[in-house]
């Protein structure tokens, strides 16, 4: 008789509700993981012991999803092969999936996108995640809101899934977020903007028209991208119409949000239970393991729900051993905490073994020192080798005395010799050998291959490796910023980039405690930085300088001579402050910079007359009449600042004596006011506090002097009520008064 | 026709309840108990078997996916428990109802307390049965299965109804004017102060029972039932022991030893309730006996839960500096509990090891 195949007939999916599809983009579109995705596809790199696709799979099960279809390109062959082999495939687990193949050309999600457009497999809303998901929220409950949603509203085409960390957080990238901004009341997100982790970003614009639409709007940093998107059926054929749009966040949303033709809307939801989060690159690697172990993705934990479908103890201490005995721990070695020992792993006496993941098979030997380090499957550690904060891949044999230091990746089935010594951050991976078919030319690795024909020291005796190239690449200015060498160093597992300047929050409170602007920006992001000001916490100042210094030259310079070029070709005060606007922009320094520029450029402009007040000070009105507008277009109205700039300016500048008659003729030009010179007036810097004694500082003082007495006049004026002045240095003034 | 094509373990049903137990969408024993015989009795409906052993390697080889996914696995072994009862009675006929040699102890205990699941002769001497028939090798199946499905819908029945029995004596435990402590919500507390409420005027004590705070729920059930309920903190647990007259906790399981796991917290209030000389009674389905010891976690626990509710995830400095354990049950010893009130009468602790050698077979502890 033949077997009834268990269930085939029973399978009742969902009934009459809809199938509910998941859309799965398992390339990574990156290179962040070479060498360790070289021969195999992100997706299928082991997290805790199982492929990251099996954690993806899990997560999506976890949230009842029916169907599955998954976009493979790099290694597709083996992706399906993975797909067909694991327990997904098999009936019982009542889940459809499908891979699809996409063609080589497909560069980007964007262009995933539109290859499922042009497959026509989306039937209604659908999940759409990355093939690096680990998650345990109900994306169902997250499903039945955006149908509500869209029952209301048809233009609300997708939901994000972000979830709260706060600024600083492990899991959360530093290279590459977002900052979202959205309606409190309604989770709309009103604008997105890309945010990159270096060059650090210091502002985000946001739009007017959102502010003045929305009474109250939630600016938030602190938002860790799950990439978890549930889109509506004509997500794809927007990406369609969009050939343009690569990116799913800085190019999708982005462009959804402020188009003005499309009216759609985007909405997000942040999940206050649950754990979601992306292995997009080493470091989140590293971070999304420790948060596995210490069971914050629970039940999704290896001694309980474990993707793979391994079985593991769990001992005190967040301590994880295979539970099939035959995991052999020798008696005087040591297990620290978060740690997982996969099975039949053999661990030799006198090892140390902390907060790292061991795969299945591996030998370990005496005395070898592991720690914060992900070790694959069948691979061989000597004795006495110490590695750290490092990935070693597959099939690796590290020989005896090596030592692997933080931050380096070991390609599978690379053998390094006794006594290796790979520094910080190094990659290698292995040689090929003749009889190797790759399914797939691989350019970089041949580049890698030809730059090294002799086996360096480094590798030890005997070693098969190569040594992948480090620092930036020759075209690293004409990549994306996200991709850039200095940006991706903050996505390497165990690189703290502590010698970067990053716009987070962390490094900020460290570097520039004395810095008193600091604590007024904290202070607005105190409970969980919710604003977007924590994004710039201050310039710190005692290190910029070396490197500020040769960027204000260069950009003093330059709007010197365009100033010049204004000047003399006679542009109107709008062309000239365009062009002042874009300089700023284009060299990104702040405003007074500007100001100091503009203001030196208008009183150098003005000629000497020597031993005629009134023709000098016809000189003066001319140029300021001309020029002094400019002043107050450059992007800001202070005019306090002005004031002191011009005083510092005329303090170093020949035209020292000019400075009366020149802030009286702003005055004239209503380019400064009364107040303005008061409150100029009563700042410690105005009377020269902090400046060393030096002919600097007497040309402040006597600067503030001419303000004093000019003071007095509009105090003398005030109480006369007449244009009728004492005497003083400042006869233009007084003859001018009108 | 061989009998192991037919996999059970691969039938869809089970490998649903896997992966619920798994993702913790079935949660409390009593629902994961329900599933199971659910889950089996589709199992056994299904099942070709032509002698009993094959049947029992069957369920067996059930039972222990289910327990990798959960470790307990009572209810399978109860229904193993039955299933050879059935078998035997069949097989024997009217004369032997039970298999098992008579213990005289066993006799003791349930001197004056009829069994209540006394396996009626439903199938009285109806039918021979004949195992391994070559000819007809279904016939032995054909002949049990509606026994066994009975015996299964009576654990089912049994399950279903276990809140009323366990309280029916409710109001011999709780008398009038008492001060009650209890901890966390369990359903089966619940039931039992709500019956104990109809005869009684009594104080309940409810503590939050933190991380969970299930405390909450407990109270507003309770408070909802007219019963006079006070809400305190864990921390206070200690201090106002010596005004309280019993303590009523709830199980996940009751060990063999007579110790028991239960949400976390109770260690802390049957500790302090031990310094007071305060009487601990546990209310529990007979379902929650396992025959299991607990030998490795001294004062620990099984479960442990995420840390995200007592660690925000989002304090990121700390989330990268502390490991946070949030275990979901505690140990409670047996030296802690006075008596388990169950569906089958009252019991100290230290006969716990007979009611599980009259519920279950030796011969299933290890599944």
């Amino acid at each position: 008789m033949p077997p009834k195949s268990s269930s085939g007939k029973e399978k009742d999916l969902g009934g009459e509700d809809e199938v509910l599809q998941a859309v799965i983009l398992a390339d990574s579109f990156n290179k962040r993981f070479r060498p360790l995705t070289v021969g195999k596809p992100r997706c299928l790199l082991p997290v805790c012991n199982a492929t990251l696709l099996d954690w993806t799979f899990e997560s999506l099960a976890l949230a009842g999803v029916q169907e599955i279809f998954v976009i493979c390109r790099s290694y597709a062959e083996q992706v399906k092969e993975a797909i067909r082999e694991s327990k997904w495939s098999k009936p019982s687990s009542g889940i459809k999936i499908v891979p699809i193949i996409t063609s080589k050309e497909t560069f980007t999600p964007g262009d995933a996108m539109r290859d499922i457009y042009t497959h026509g497999i989306i039937t209604s809303d659908f999940v759409l995640v990355m093939g690096d998901l680990v998650s345990n929220v109900k994306i169902d409950e997250v499903v039945r809101i955006h149908k509500e949603r869209r029952k209301a509203n048809k233009d609300a085409i997708m939901t994000m899934v972000v979830k709260e960390s706060g600024g600083v957080h492990r899991t959360r990238s530093r290279a590459d977020t977002g900052v979202f901004v959205l309606d409190a009341n309604t989770s709309e997100c009103l604008h997105y903007e890309a945010v990159v982790g270096y060059p650090p970003t210091r502002h985000v614009k946001i739009p007017r028209e959102v502010l003045a639409e929305h009474p109250e709007v939630e600016i938030r940093y602190d938002l860790i991208d799950c990439s978890i998107d549930v889109c509506s059926v004509e997500v794809p054929s927007l990406f369609q119409d969009n050939f343009d749009y690569g990116d799913i966040r800085r190019d999708f949303v982005h462009g959804i949000l402020t188009s003005d033709l499309l009216m759609k809307s985007i909405h997000c939801y942040i999940m206050k239970e649950g754990y979601a989060a992306r292995v997009a690159d080493t470091r989140s690697y590293d971070a999304v393991s420790k948060d596995i172990l210490s069971r914050w993705t629970f039940p999704l934990v290896p001694d309980d729900n474990h993707p793979g479908g391994h079985l593991y103890e769990h001992l005190r201490g967040n301590k994880y051993i295979a539970k099939d005995s035959s995991v052999v721990l020798s008696r005087t070695c040591k297990v620290g905490a978060n740690t997982l020992i996969g099975s039949q792993t053999t661990v030799s006496s006198g090892a140390t073994i902390t907060a790292s993941v061991i795969g299945q098979r591996c030998t370990i030997g005496a005395n070898v020192v592991l720690s914060h380090s992900y070790v694959f499957d069948d691979t061989h550690i000597e004795a006495g080798s110490v590695i750290e904060h490092s990935i070693v891949g597959a099939n690796v044999k590290v020989g005896e005395g090596s030592r692997v230091q933080r931050g380096s990746l070991v390609g599978d089935g690379v053998v390094l010799g006794k006594g290796a010594r790979l520094g910080p951050f190094e990659r290698v991976s292995r040689r090929r050998t003749a009889g190797d078919e790759e399914e797939e030319s691989d350019e970089e690795w041949e580049e890698v291959e030809q730059s090294q024909s002799k086996l360096p020291e480094i590798l030890g005796e005997g070693s098969n490796a190569l040594v992948w190239p480090q620092g930036p690449a020759e075209d690293d200015e004409d990549l994306d910023e996200v991709e850039r060498y200095n940006n991706q160093r903050l996505m390497r597992i165990g690189d703290t980039a502590s010698d970067l300047h990053v716009s987070d929050v962390d490094l900020s409170d460290s570097e520039s405690d004395s810095d008193a602007e600091t604590d007024t920006t904290s202070g607005f992001s105190r409970p969980s930085s919710r604003s977007s000001f924590s994004l710039a916490p201050s310039h710190s100042q005692s290190l910029h300088t070396l490197s500020a210094a040769a960027a204000d030259s260069e950009f003093q310079a330059e709007v010197t001579q365009s100033l010049e070029r204004a000047f003399d070709e006679g542009h109107s005060v709008d062309n000239a402050a365009v062009e002042l606007k874009t300089l700023r922009m284009a060299s990104n320094v702040e405003l007074v910079k500007v100001r100091e520029a503009v203001v030196a450029a208008i009183v150098e402009r003005i000629p000497v007359v020597q031993g005629d007040a009134v023709g000098q000070k016809r000189e003066i009105g001319k140029v300021l009449g001309r020029w002094g507008a400019l002043i107050d277009k450059i992007g800001g109205v202070d005019a306090v600042e002005t004031v002191e700039v011009l005083q510092y300016h005329c303090a170093r500048s020949a035209r020292q004596p000019l400075f009366g008659q020149l802030l009286a003729a702003l005055y004239q030009d209503d380019v400064v006011d009364e107040d303005d010179i008061r409150a100029w007036h009563s700042r410690p810097l105005a009377k020269g506090v902090g400046v060393k004694p030096g002919p600097l500082l007497d040309g402040v003082k006597y600067c503030w002097a001419v303000g004093q007495k000019m003071i007095e006049q509009f105090d003398a004026q005030g109480s006369e009520s007449e244009e009728e002045s004492e005497e003083g240095s400042e006869e233009d003034s007084e003859e001018e008064e009108d | 026709m061989a009998p192991d094509s037919y996999n059970p373990v691969n039938h869809r049903a089970v490998e649903v309840l896997v992966s619920k137990l798994r993702r913790r969408q079935v949660i409390g024993s009593r629902e994961a108990a329900l599933e199971t015989v659910r889950v089996l009795r589709q199992v056994v409906s299904k099942a070709r078997f032509s002698n009993i052993d094959q049947l029992v390697n069957l369920i067996r080889s059930v039972g222990k996916r289910l327990v990798e996914a959960q470790p307990k696995g009572n209810t399978v072994r109860k229904i193993l428990h039955h299933i050879r009862e059935e078998y035997n009675t069949a097989i024997n006929g009217v004369a032997s109802t039970s298999s098992k040699p008579v213990f005289s102890i066993s006799n003791f205990v349930l001197q004056g307390q009829p069994r209540k699941q006394s396996v009626a002769l439903k199938s009285e001497g109806s039918m021979t049965l004949k195992e391994n028939d070559p000819d007809d090798p279904d016939s032995f199946a054909r002949g049990l299965k509606p026994v066994l499905m009975e015996a299964i819908q009576d654990v089912l029945d049994e399950l279903e109804t276990v809140y009323d029995t366990v309280s029916k004596n409710a109001k011999d435990h709780i008398h009038s004017d008492e001060i009650i402590l209890t901890i966390g919500y369990s359903k089966t507390v619940e039931a039992f102060l709500k019956a104990a409420a109809h005869s009684r005027n009594y104080t309940v004590i409810v503590a939050e029972t933190g991380p969970s705070y299930s405390g909450h729920e407990m109270a507003r059930a309770l408070s909802s039932a007219g019963i006079s309920t006070f809400l305190v903190p864990d921390s206070s647990i200690y201090a106002i022991m010596s005004r309280v007259n019993k303590v009523i906790l709830g199980a996940h399981a009751i060990l063999a030893n007579g110790g028991m796991f239960a949400i976390t917290g109770s260690l802390l209030a049957a500790t302090a309730a031990r310094v007071h000389s305060t009487p601990v009674a546990v209310c529990a389905g007979q379902f929650k006996l396992t025959p299991l010891w607990n030998l490795y976690h001294e004062f620990g626990a099984l479960d442990f839960a995420d840390p995200s509710s007592v660690l925000g995830f989002e304090e990121g400095n700390l989330v990268d500096k502390v490991d946070v354990m949030n275990p979901y049950y505690d140990y409670v010893g047996p030296e802690l509990v006075d008596v388990f009130i169950t569906n089958d009468g009252d019991h100290p602790p230290s006969s716990v090891y007979r009611l599980i050698k009259e519920t279950y077979d030796d011969d299933d502890h290890e599944l």
